[in-house]
């Protein structure tokens, strides 16, 4: 939904510059100009009407929800004014929220990089088996991820998880239920990004690897007459063209892993408490008990992941990258 | 109308109610709808497993053709919906889509929002008057008139497992929560990953736990004028020695996140010494097949210092929506599905308890187990019935089981401090 939210809020842009310059190119008299410049709104239709409907409208109704009073069935007791807002600062689970959300998307996105850095070059290079090993990567990225939260859930059951059961027989545990990771703060937050990290690789490695086959040879052999060394070569050459690449993984993923919902969710429902909860589960688990509290989180982490963005896109010099 | 009272007589299921209800509804008729056939649609919560034979789609289904041959021109459309996906009744009902009958939620907030027909509009006196009184004030909307009825009820008692108990030589079931301490922490001497005494503290139930252990420490979630007191001394004191027993590793691990299911699930499957549990339990372990009957007893929640002479009693409501405007067609319907025998199957299919005195003495008689449960039902102690409740108590099931740490008192006060403000 979130990638969805992103593409719509990315794409007038360049469809509005279309239009403009055309029309200005070619002054042509009174209502035929006007006409020209109105032909490109048939095909433009469909897709506005679609960011509208499924864009725009939920982020109206969703400031606006923010702004109302709900009762514990949903109904709307009238106004809120900032009411929601205000007991939403007043959590004391929210600081608590917010920096684990931060940790969560740098840690998540961090090393889905690096790992998925590492992997794509192996993947660039020939070996034996080389095709099946790329099928192989896909499979966490085909599988559903609640399927594999729920997964990684059992194995770490204390009572019978195959991860438990393998400490066990090798000694590291003396007897089942005696530790229940995902009812721990901080043993359950790493296993979480684990899970996270398992899940985002895979895409991840097909950005850069697709990046990486894109940077032609010749470079490379220029570099090597230069006499440049193997991290010299990966340093100037590899990674500044590889930036585009980088750029799409980086962005699409910190998106993802901010709005990450089914990890948690399933793993550990965000708890005890709230004890592993990030803002989207926050909203979550908010909205048992306000509707209009969830909203005003909602808010919250759509105004969040904009400015992420433009600070992304600004630092990266999107724009004149792509021109 | 002469046929219809021929065929009622003739399958006679708790005749004098039903005539009545079908008197009322022929002076009423045209009320509700412009004569001929009627639907009324009932959503229920699932006490099964959906999609087997097991659910509580068979059950009420069962009811409703019944009913159907005997009220020609009133179909009950049946749909239930599984306690896990709860949360999709309030999205049903924001969205409109109303049933007639409602089996599952409590009333306030229903009623509140002024969708609820009175609890007489829609069921006759005398099937009010048959329904156990204890949970009386939990049907009443902030106006004091009812708006539904308890559907089903269960009662709390202490599970413990015998083999498990005669393994660490223990001669008697726990009567304080030093005996449970100590039980458990033989249990879990024994080896083997076995758990002393189940703790869930988890979102599923946690406020039924909890409130257990409240109980048996003079605590609970109100005090005696009616008004939230989460956060009373005796209240913080017993969260303390819960974090004691969690850290002296007589319970669980993680018995924060751990969910009332899961316990039982342990417990049938041998693992657990002692677990809370109500009749509910009971089937679990049969299907299981690791325990047999004799191999598990039953006896009251050990409190501080003396078991718990109140146990908790819990129920789930029926409540009608008026929007459809059928109160005749509800009526007779509701008043069918109160007889003895259709409440009776309905708890013996899930070891659950009646909600009516008559069905309450009639399962007695039959069933010592149920009789062990029912006689404490009367006299139980339930839960609060303040208006945000409901709201209360979605924060309870997610934060209350932290309060089983260090910091008890922080979390109890910000409970408490959550549900005044939240009024």
């Amino acid at each position: 939904m979130t990638q969805s939210t992103q593409a719509g809020l990315l794409e007038p842009a360049p469809g509005s510059d279309d239009a403009g310059p055309r029309a200005r190119v070619r002054p042509v008299g009174g209502g035929r100009r006007v006409l020209r410049a109105l032909a490109p709104l048939p095909w433009l239709m469909p897709a506005t009407g679609l960011i509208l409907f499924v864009v725009i409208w939920p982020v109206v109704s969703m400031f606006l929800t923010s702004r109302q009073h709900f009762d514990s069935m949903g109904f709307d007791q009238g106004s809120a004014g900032w009411g929601n807002f205000t007991r939403l600062f007043d959590e004391p689970d929210l600081p608590g929220v917010l920096m684990r959300t931060v940790i969560w998307v740098v840690a998540v996105v961090g090393l889905t990089i690096l790992i998925s850095l590492g992997v794509a070059q192996m993947f660039n290079k020939q070996f034996p088996g080389r095709k099946f090993a790329r099928w192989m990567l896909i499979a966490p990225w085909a599988a559903s991820v609640v399927m594999t939260s729920i997964v990684f859930k059992w194995m770490l059951n204390p009572s019978n998880g195959t991860i438990l059961v393998l400490m066990h027989d090798l000694g590291f545990m003396k007897d089942y239920n005696s530790v229940n990771w995902l009812s721990q703060q901080t043993p359950a937050f790493i296993w979480e990004i684990v899970v996270a990290i398992f899940v985002s690789v895979p895409f991840t490695t097909y950005a850069l690897l697709a990046g990486l086959q894109a940077v032609p040879e010749d470079v490379y052999e220029a570099c090597r007459l230069d006499g440049a060394g193997a991290v010299r070569t990966y340093w100037s050459i590899t990674l500044p063209l590889l930036r585009p690449a980088l750029l799409v993984a980086a962005l699409i993923n910190i998106m993802n892993v901010f709005n990450s919902f089914p990890i948690i969710y399933e793993m550990t429902g965000g708890g005890p408490g709230n004890q592993t909860s990030t803002t989207t589960l926050f909203m979550y688990n908010t909205q048992q008990t306000s509707i209009g509290e969830a909203a005003a989180m909602s808010v919250v982490n759509f105004g969040f992941i904009i400015v992420v963005v433009l600070l992304f896109l600004r630092a990266s010099r999107w724009n004149s990258a792509e021109d | 109308m002469k046929r219809r009272l021929l065929a009622l007589t003739a399958i006679g299921v708790a005749g004098a109610l039903s005539l009545s209800a079908c008197s009322s509804s022929s002076t009423g008729s045209g009320s509700g709808s412009t004569g001929g056939n009627v639907t009324i649609k009932l959503l229920a919560a699932d006490y099964g497993t959906a999609g087997t034979s097991n659910s509580t789609q068979s059950y009420w289904q069962g009811l409703a053709d019944t009913f159907h041959k005997s009220h020609p021109n009133i179909t009950v459309q049946v749909q239930t919906i599984a306690w896990t996906n709860w949360a999709q009744v309030a999205t049903m009902i924001q969205d409109k889509q109303y049933p007639d009958i409602l089996e599952g939620d409590a009333p306030q907030q229903f009623a509140a929002d002024g969708l609820l027909y009175k609890l007489t509009d829609v069921m006759s006196a005398n099937t009010v008057s048959n329904l156990i009184p204890v949970f009386a004030k939990q049907e009443d909307g902030t106006d004091g008139t009812a708006y539904g009825a308890p559907f089903t009820t269960s009662a709390r008692g202490l599970f413990y497992n015998k083999k498990l108990f005669a393994a660490a030589k223990i001669a008697n079931p726990p009567k304080t929560w030093a005996d449970i301490q100590a039980d458990a922490t033989k249990i879990k001497a024994l080896g083997g990953g076995n758990i002393g005494y189940g703790l869930p503290l988890g979102p599923e139930e946690a406020q039924g736990e909890s409130y257990l252990w409240m109980l048996g420490n003079g605590g609970g979630y109100v005090d005696s004028t009616g008004k939230y007191a989460i956060n009373q001394p005796a209240n913080i004191e017993t969260f303390n020695f819960l974090n004691t027993l969690i850290k002296s590793g007589a319970t669980e691990p993680g018995p924060a996140s751990t969910n009332r299911q899961q316990m039982w699930d342990a417990f049938s499957a041998g693992q657990v010494g002692m677990v809370g549990g109500s009749g509910a339990l009971i089937p679990d372990i049969v299907k299981n097949g690791k325990l047999t009957t004799s191999d598990y007893g039953v006896v009251p929640m050990p409190g501080k210092s003396a078991p718990l002479t109140q146990t908790l009693g819990v129920h789930d409501d029926v409540v009608a929506f008026k929007q459809a405007g059928h109160a005749d067609q509800i009526k007779q319907f509701l008043d069918f599905v109160y007889s003895d025998a259709n409440q009776i199957s309905f708890d013996q299919e899930y070891d659950l308890l009646p909600a009516t005195t008559s069905a309450s003495a009639a399962l007695s008689a039959k069933d010592p187990v149920a009789a062990g449960f029912l006689q404490n039902v009367p006299n139980s102690v339930v839960y609060p019935s303040n208006t945000n409740w409901n709201t209360v108590l979605a924060k309870l099931k997610q934060t209350l089981g932290t309060a089983a740490s260090d910091n008890a008192s922080s979390v109890l006060g910000s409970l408490q401090t959550f549900a005044t403000s939240n009024q």
